[in-house]
C-alpha cells in the first residue's frame, strides 16, 4: 500500500489501495486456475522479483511477456466458455443511454462491424468498458493502435465523470525512427523501448548539439529515476526545439555492448545504426493514462448499467503516478468486483428488445461514394497527425500554462476543421468509419488531457508544471470534469444519436 | 451510481460540487467544469517539498556490484534434473539466463524495455 501511495505522489484513493492491495493476490490464484503460467522458483512458490517503486519482491511474471501470458490464458477462458460470445472486429461507437429523472442509464451500444462494414446495435443490462488508453494523441506511444481513448470518449459523451487525465505516464527513451540512418518503410506500430540498463551501464544522454544535458537537470545525471530522465529530455526537446536526444554506449567496450544489449545493438543495425559506434536516437514515448472514467469501488460509474476496469477506469488506485505492474492488477480486482453488481442489475432490469428503435441508427457512409470517403480519410489522417503534434508540443511532459492555452485553441480550430471539412463534403452527424470514429475520440480525450492539465495549479507526479512548479497540498485532489452541456459542443462531443438534428 | 456507492463517494467529499448532492440531479444545469473532490486520507504523513521523482534509483555502488555478477552470469544458472534451469542466486526456475531484468528497476531483456 505504501508502495502506490508513495508512488502515486499521495493522490491515491486509500481504500481503492487498500482493496487491491488485499484481494490481488487472490486474483493472480485465480489467473493461474485459468490457466496463466508464471514462473516459477526452485522452491515451488511462485517466482516474484522487485520492480521500481517497490519496496519488496513481489512482482509475479511470465517471462518477459506477463500481460500477454495473462492475455493468452484469459483469451482461451472465454473461447472455451459457451456462455461469452466473442463479437470480432466490432468497433464500439457510442454507448446508448437514456435520461430517467435524475439518472443516466446505459443500456447497450452501437458497434461497427469493420469487416462487413454493417452497424450492430447491442441491447445489455450491463455494459463493462475495458478498452485501454489513449496513447495515440500522442506521436509516439508504447500502445497498440487501438488505444485511441476510445471508452474514455463514449463515457464522456454519455455524461459519465472523467478523472485525472493530466496524468499521463511517458518512457523516457523509445527509440526514435526519425534519427535512423535508414528510416523503417512502414510506422512502427508500437515503440521499441531503451531499458534503464542502457543507463545504468554508462550511457550517456546528449542533446542533438553533443551536449550531454542530464548534470543540467540532477546530479545523478543519467541516473536520475526514469521521470527526471523523461522531464529533462522533454525539456531539452522544447527548448532546441529538436525531434530526440542522444544516448551514448559506444564509449563501452564492444563485446560488451553486444552481449548486453543484443536486442538494441540488431535491431538498430537493421536500419543502419552501429550502436557500438555511433549513439542511439531516443524520444519520450508516451504509455500509461492514469486518469480515465471514474469508478467507484465496484468499477460502478455514475452512469447507471455502466462500469469500467483497467486502463479505461480512473479507480483512484493510481494517484498522480502508476506504480510498475499495478495496472494488470487493477484490471483484475475491478473487473471482479463489477461482477456481483452487474448480476444484481441483470435481476432488477426491465429492458426489453423493443427499446432498439429508441435511438436514431448510426449509417455507413456508402452514399457519399468512394472518391469523397477517400479524401475524408486521408484529410482525417493528416489531422490525426497534426493532433498528435500539438499533444507533444504543447502537452508533454513539461507543461506551462501558456502551452496548454495555446493547445486548447489550436486543438479547437483543428477539429473545427475538420469537422467543417466533413460535413463540406455531405458528412452527416450519424455517419460512421472507424477512422472518423477514432478520431472524434482522440480529439475528445485529447481535449480531457489539456483541461485537466489547466485545472492543476501544482505540480505533482507525472503532471509537471513551470508555472506550478511544487507541491501543493490544497491541490492534493482529484481532477474531475462532470459531464457537459450540449451547448457549443462539437461533434466528438456528442453521442452520434444526440446530435441536433434529432433533437 | 448505484445507491450502496453514493454514500462512500459522499462521505470523502467535505465541499461537494453542485452536481453532486443528493438535491441536484446530474443533468440539471451542468456546464462543461473542471472541479476538484476532496480526498480524504488518513495515512499521509510525509511531506513533499519537491515534485519528486516515482522512485530512487539504485545507487552507484549496487550498480557497480551488478556489473561484476553479470560478468560471472554464466555461473549462475545451473540445470536441475529436468533440465530447466535454475537461477542460482534467485532459485527460479525456468527464468531467464544472465543478469536480472529487474537490476534497472524496468524489466530489461538484451537491452529493450518490456515493463516499468
Amino acid at each position: 500500500m505504501k508502495d502506490t501511495i508513495v508512488a502515486g505522489a499521495y493522490l491515491c484513493d486509500e481504500e481503492t489501495v487498500r482493496v487491491v492491495c488485499t484481494e490481488g493476490p487472490e486474483r493472480v490464484r485465480e489467473l493461474i486456475a485459468m490457466g496463466a503460467s508464471f514462473d516459477y522458483g526452485e522452491d515451488g512458490n511462485l517466482h516474484l522479483v522487485r520492480e521500481g517503486g517497490h519496496s519488496h519482491r513481489r512482482i509475479v511474471h511470465a517471462a518477459d511477456m506477463t500481460g500477454k501470458e495473462i492475455e493468452r490464458a484469459l483469451l482461451k477462458s472465454v473461447v472455451n466458455n459457451p456462455n461469452i460470445f466473442v463479437f470480432e472486429h466490432h468497433f464500439a461507437i457510442d454507448l446508448l443511454t437514456f435520461q430517467d429523472g435524475s439518472d443516466i442509464t446505459c443500456v447497450g451500444l452501437d458497434t461497427l462491424n469493420t469487416e462487413t462494414l454493417e452497424v450492430v446495435r447491442f441491447l445489455s443490462k450491463v455494459t463493462l468498458l475495458a478498452s485501454g488508453g489513449a496513447g495515440h494523441i500522442y506521436p509516439k506511444t508504447t500502445n497498440p493502435l487501438v488505444a485511441t481513448g476510445d471508452g474514455i470518449a463514449m463515457a464522456h459523451r454519455a455524461q459519465a465523470v472523467i478523472s485525472n487525465m493530466e496524468f499521463v505516464q511517458f518512457h523516457p527513451t523509445a527509440l526514435a525512427d526519425e534519427g535512423l540512418p535508414t528510416k523503417p518503410s512502414k510506422p512502427r506500430e508500437n515503440a521499441f523501448l531503451i531499458s534503464e540498463a542502457v543507463r545504468g551501464d554508462g550511457g550517456i544522454l546528449y542533446n542533438l548539439g553533443m551536449e550531454r544535458f542530464m548534470p543540467l537537470y540532477d546530479e545523478r545525471a543519467e541516473l536520475a529515476p526514469r521521470d527526471v530522465v523523461a522531464r529533462s529530455i522533454d525539456d531539452q526537446l522544447k527548448k532546441r526545439n529538436e525531434k530526440y536526444v542522444l544516448l551514448d554506449i559506444s564509449h563501452k567496450p564492444k563485446a560488451e555492448i553486444l552481449s548486453h544489449f543484443p536486442n538494441i545493438a540488431s535491431m538498430c543495425l537493421q536500419y543502419g545504426l552501429d550502436i557500438t559506434r555511433h549513439p542511439i536516437p531516443v524520444v519520450p514515448a508516451a504509455h500509461y493514462i492514469c486518469g480515465g472514467v471514474r469508478a467507484g469501488l465496484e468499477g460502478e460509474t455514475n452512469v447507471k448499467g455502466l462500469y469500467v476496469a483497467g486502463e479505461v477506469a480512473c479507480t483512484g488506485l493510481h494517484g498522480a503516478n502508476r506504480l510498475a505492474s499495478n495496472s494488470l492488477l487493477e484490471a483484475l480486482v475491478f473487473a471482479r468486483r463489477a461482477v456481483q453488481p452487474s448480476i444484481d442489475i441483470m435481476k432488477s432490469s426491465s429492458l426489453d428488445i423493443t427499446a432498439s428503435n429508441f435511438w436514431p441508427h448510426p449509417i455507413v457512409p456508402f452514399s457519399l461514394g468512394s472518391d469523397i470517403t477517400g479524401k475524408i480519410g486521408s484529410v482525417t489522417r493528416e489531422l490525426r497527425k497534426e493532433l498528435q503534434s500539438i499533444m507533444w508540443n504543447y502537452v508533454g511532459i513539461v507543461r506551462s500554462t501558456m502551452r496548454l492555452e495555446t493547445a486548447e485553441q489550436k486543438i479547437c480550430k483543428l477539429e473545427d476543421k475538420w469537422e467543417e471539412y466533413l460535413f463540406q463534403h455531405g458528412w452527416k452527424p450519424t455517419m460512421v468509419v472507424p477512422e472518423t470514429c477514432e478520431m472524434r475520440n482522440l480529439f475528445c480525450s485529447a481535449k480531457l488531457v489539456v483541461s485537466s492539465a489547466l485545472s492543476r495549479h501544482e505540480s505533482r507526479g507525472l503532471h509537471y508544471t513551470v508555472d506550478f512548479p511544487h507541491l501543493e497540498e490544497s491541490e492534493r485532489l482529484p481532477t474531475v470534469i462532470s459531464p457537459s452541456s450540449h451547448v457549443n459542443s462539437t461533434w466528438s462531443s456528442r453521442q452520434l444519436h444526440k446530435q441536433p438534428m434529432y433533437q | 451510481m448505484t445507491t450502496s456507492s453514493l454514500p462512500r463517494l459522499l462521505s470523502t467529499v467535505s465541499n461537494p460540487a453542485p452536481y453532486l448532492s443528493r438535491s441536484e440531479p446530474l443533468t440539471r444545469s451542468i456546464s462543461n467544469s473542471v472541479s476538484r473532490l476532496l480526498c480524504s486520507y488518513s495515512t499521509q504523513q510525509h511531506r513533499q517539498n519537491t515534485v519528486t521523482e516515482q522512485e530512487p534509483a539504485p545507487s552507484l555502488s549496487q550498480e557497480n556490484k551488478r556489473t561484476q555478477e553479470e560478468e560471472q552470469e554464466h555461473h549462475h544458472d545451473d540445470d536441475d534434473e529436468d533440465g530447466e534451469l535454475v537461477n542460482k542466486e534467485t532459485g527460479e526456475v525456468g527464468g531467464p539466463k544472465g543478469p536480472e531484468p529487474t537490476r534497472y528497476g524496468d524489466w530489461e531483456r538484451n537491452g529493450r524495455c518490456y515493463d516499468f
